[in-house]
């Protein structure tokens, strides 16, 4: 299992683009997710992020293992604003029937507050693609390098390269371990929660020794290297703009600028739902 | 051609780790000359990697401990001088491919060096081709370093280290994860690069037969202090000191050696199969070569009852690697069987089938009549025990006891059992003065002994080991193979997935050869060692000893089906000597 950046595999108008072109485009989609609350807008953007990252070669089943893992959240985020979201709601569209022990004829689900609900998932769908979007499609060296440029020092840079490299190593040293422990007849599928959680926690000691043994085997062959972590070094790629990095700087520039002055002068992006007040 | 300026001079080493009981190197002095080419053999834990490391500077100055004495290289103290301008002068090589490539493109591997010691792009720009060009891996430039073979892996590495056109090259057992040809391949491209170059190389190997070929001396270190230094040709031929500090000498010695002992006196102990072979020629007139009779094929047919059973299994994996292509192979009661390949051959996916832990995408795979994808992982273990390559991520528990005893709760088993198969266990393992060990405070032979023992407390029917003798010295290899043997005697079906070929005669009794995810040949193993066309299409290499009967039996016109040295020299008698 290794880092594999969608440029390796793949060339996408994304993998050509400089890393801080990618990072300006990262900025401005966490500026908007934050700036707007309308769910229609923050849909549209989530939208248009996911297309993208189709666009840049980030498979279909990777958007969905997002959305599946996230799906609980998103089931809590829907109740809670649909239920308690008193800043919003208005409209009932349905109430706890009086019956009902306690909460009875006391709950209202608004359709305001699943609308907001709606656009906080939206918004964390954005948070959470924009991120693959610009990661995945940059080749590490050409990351370390844009990094370095917008100022990060080197050893920050390489480190959180290092960290892109090596968390795929330590999830096949899980998948190992974990094998081990199947091996020697523990049925991890039969045990109920506080037994498997006892297991996984058996884990940790080979996890870590083998994480700490991993790192300075590593360590011993950077400095073998004549690494040092001192950004007094040269590189191999060059970080240069290109018209299409300055195209997309300026369009991302003018658009946050814009959305800024709309949100202001004609309050673009206010939470609203069409038809409703 | 060596020149008589050293590059490297060690005066009076003395070295001890922060947290080592004891000194891991002790008094070593030693002067190693421009262009020369030094082998390095030792037994486990002689101090040999310390030493590797000491010479760029990694030994105090990453480790820390005391040192004492010093180390100069190209004129640079090592205590003087950072790592980064050591590493220089002195490239290392170590022994995991895996560990030692860090990035994501073969170009950029060899950038990495070349761009910590601000080379400038133009330059680097000639100097990566030049590299990959040294160790014939150009056209390769854009592959991510995943996608390359583990003999291209290791020359990668090398390739890197050259780039900085370092004068030592240091290759810390290079070749021990690599299967024969890729080592051939990689030691063959170093001796170019000592010849052409004229570049010091030190190599430390276990494996005598590359030592012999390629060094030009060889030093002994053992204890952490050198025994003795020569040339290959006296270091091999002293059989005695060999077995002292836990070595062997290359099959082809081994032989003349036995032969020696038998008054035959050749004129010269040979190292290198070449010299064999003219050492041959030479006594060719005093000796006779008896034929050996090749085996009875009735007699080599397995006679168990069918235990395993693979029909038509391909596997691909997520990625879209197919890594078997329509396997099938029969596994009887009792049998000893071994699994040989290159590096992605397709041995640990196989057996990975028989436990469960990988599906067939097509075909089936049957345990005693019974689809082994109809059972759980740890139901199928109590039956089959499998000792996977790295002991330390089989190892849970704080106390060798308590590792050998973990799964046994789990198969419901009661307590005073639980006493009795561990304490049989330890005993079969020799670990039963270790019981009150950390595991991991034993040495990795050790280790792997401890979760051996943990897999026979389950006492399961067959027994896989991966690659059990992969960084183990020859004894300690010999000692895991010993236990598997014993364990075949006591009535257990094992199988061994391996590519050290010359380890298995007297363990194992029939062979599977893979290649590229299909069996290429499934014989008895003194039929399959001796098809050798075959097994370098796969790029094995049959052992040192067959390779040079054959050329005895070719040139006398016998037949010599021989796995040892000891077989070959049993069959040569004296001319006037009966047979």
């Amino acid at each position: 299992m290794t880092w594999r950046t969608i440029g390796s595999v793949r060339k996408s108008p994304f993998t050509q683009l400089d890393f801080r072109s990618k990072l300006m485009i990262m900025f401005l989609a966490t500026f908007l997710a934050f700036l707007w609350e309308s769910p229609t807008l923050m849909g549209g953007l989530a939208l248009l992020i996911a297309v993208l990252c189709l666009i840049a070669g980030i498979r279909l089943s990777y958007l969905g293992n997002v959305l599946r893992l996230m799906l609980p959240f998103y089931g809590l985020l829907l109740v809670t604003h649909g239920f308690w979201n008193t800043n919003v709601g208005r409209t009932p569209v349905w109430i706890t029937p009086a019956a009902w022990w306690l909460i009875g004829g006391k709950l209202r689900l608004t359709v305001e507050g699943l609308a907001y609900g709606f656009m906080v998932i939206f918004r964390t769908l954005t948070l959470v693609l924009v991120i693959p979007l610009v990661i995945f499609t940059t080749d590490l060296n050409a990351l370390i390098v844009g990094l370095v440029r917008i100022r990060v020092p080197y050893k920050i840079a390489f480190v959180f390269s290092a960290t892109l490299r090596f968390v795929p190593l330590l999830f096949e040293e899980i998948r190992a371990i974990a094998e081990a422990q199947r091996l020697r007849g523990l049925a991890v599928e039969k045990m109920n929660l506080l037994k498997r959680l006892r297991v996984y926690s058996r884990i940790a000691v080979p996890l870590i020794l083998g994480a700490m043994t991993r790192s300075q085997q590593i360590e011993v062959v950077l400095a073998a290297k004549a690494f040092s972590g001192s950004p007094d070094r040269t590189y191999r790629h060059e970080s240069s703009l290109r018209a299409a990095d300055y195209i997309v700087l300026v369009l991302c520039f003018g658009a946050l600028l814009a959305a800024l002055l709309l949100r202001v002068t004609t309050g673009l992006g206010r939470f609203g739902l069409p038809g409703l007040r | 051609m060596a020149s008589y300026d050293p590059v490297v001079r060690i005066e009076n080493l003395s070295y001890q780790y922060p947290r080592s009981p004891g000194f891991v190197l002790r008094d070593i002095n030693l002067s190693i000359r421009k262009g020369e080419f030094l082998g390095i053999i030792g037994p486990t834990g002689a101090g040999k990697t310390t030493l590797c490391q000491a010479l760029n500077g990694i030994v105090p100055q990453f480790y820390g401990g005391r040192f004492f004495g010093h180390v100069t290289v190209g004129g640079l103290d090592t205590l003087e001088f950072p790592i980064s301008i050591l590493a220089q002068r002195v490239a290392v090589v170590f022994q995991d491919p895996e560990t030692q490539l860090i990035a994501n493109s073969v170009e950029d591997e060899v950038a990495f060096g070349l761009e910590n010691v601000r080379v400038p792009r133009d330059e680097m720009r000639e100097r990566i081709p030049w590299a990959l060009e040294i160790m014939r891996l150009d056209g390769m430039e854009k592959k991510h370093p995943s996608e390359l073979s583990g003999g291209e892996k290791q020359k990668l590495a090398i390739a890197a280290a050259l780039a900085l056109q370092p004068e030592v090259l240091v290759l810390d057992e290079p070749t021990s994860q690599l299967d024969p040809v890729g080592s051939q391949e990689v030691l063959a491209a170093v001796r170019e690069l000592n010849a052409q170059l004229g570049m010091t190389v030190i190599l430390v190997s276990h494996a005598s037969e590359e030592m012999a070929e390629f060094v030009d001396c060889v030093a002994i270190l053992a204890n952490g202090e050198f025994v003795d230094i020569d040339v290959p040709d006296r270091i091999f031929a002293r059989a005695d000191l060999l077995r002292q500090y836990a070595l062997r000498p290359p099959q082809v010695t081994s032989f003349y050696i036995q032969l020696r002992d038998r008054s035959f006196a050749p004129p010269s102990i040979p190292v290198t199969l070449e010299k064999a072979t003219q050492t041959y020629e030479a006594i060719r007139t005093q000796i006779k070569v008896n034929p050996l009779a090749a085996p009875d094929r009735a007699a080599e047919e397995p006679s168990g009852s069918l235990l395993l059973s693979m029909q038509g299994v391909e596997h691909v994996y997520p990625d879209g690697t197919k890594a078997l292509r329509g396997v099938s192979l029969d596994v009887r009661e009792g049998e000893y069987l071994v699994i040989v390949g290159q590096n992605g051959a397709g041995k640990t996916t196989l057996v990975k089938h028989f436990l469960h832990l990988l599906e067939p995408t097509v075909g089936q795979v049957l345990l005693n009549g019974q689809d082994v994808c109809d059972l759980e992982v740890s139901e199928l273990a109590q039956r089959i025990g499998f000792v996977a390559q790295n002991p330390d991520n089989q190892i849970f528990n704080t106390t060798v006891e308590a590792e050998v005893a973990f799964a046994l709760p789990n198969l419901g088993i009661g307590r005073a059992e639980l006493a009795a198969r561990v304490e049989e266990s330890l005993y079969t393992m020799g670990l039963a003065d270790y019981r009150k060990w950390h595991p991991l405070a034993l040495p990795k032979g050790d280790r792997a002994r401890v979760v051996i023992a943990a897999v026979l407390a389950m006492r399961p029917d067959v027994l896989i080991f991966d690659e059990p003798t992969t960084g183990q010295d020859y004894y300690g290899a010999k000692r895991i193979l010993d236990v598997s043997r014993q364990l075949h005697q006591a009535g257990k079906t094992v199988i061994v997935i391996t590519h050290h070929l010359y380890l298995m005669p007297g363990y194992a009794e029939r062979v599977v050869v893979m290649g590229k995810g299909v069996i290429v040949l499934d014989a008895p193993i003194r039929r399959a060692f001796h098809e050798t066309a075959l097994l370098r299409s796969t790029y094995l290499a049959p052992p040192q000893i067959v390779q040079f009967a054959q050329g005895i039996a070719s040139r006398e016109n016998v037949t010599l089906p021989i796995l040892t040295p000891e077989e070959l020299a049993a069959c040569i008698t004296g001319r006037r000597d009966k047979a």
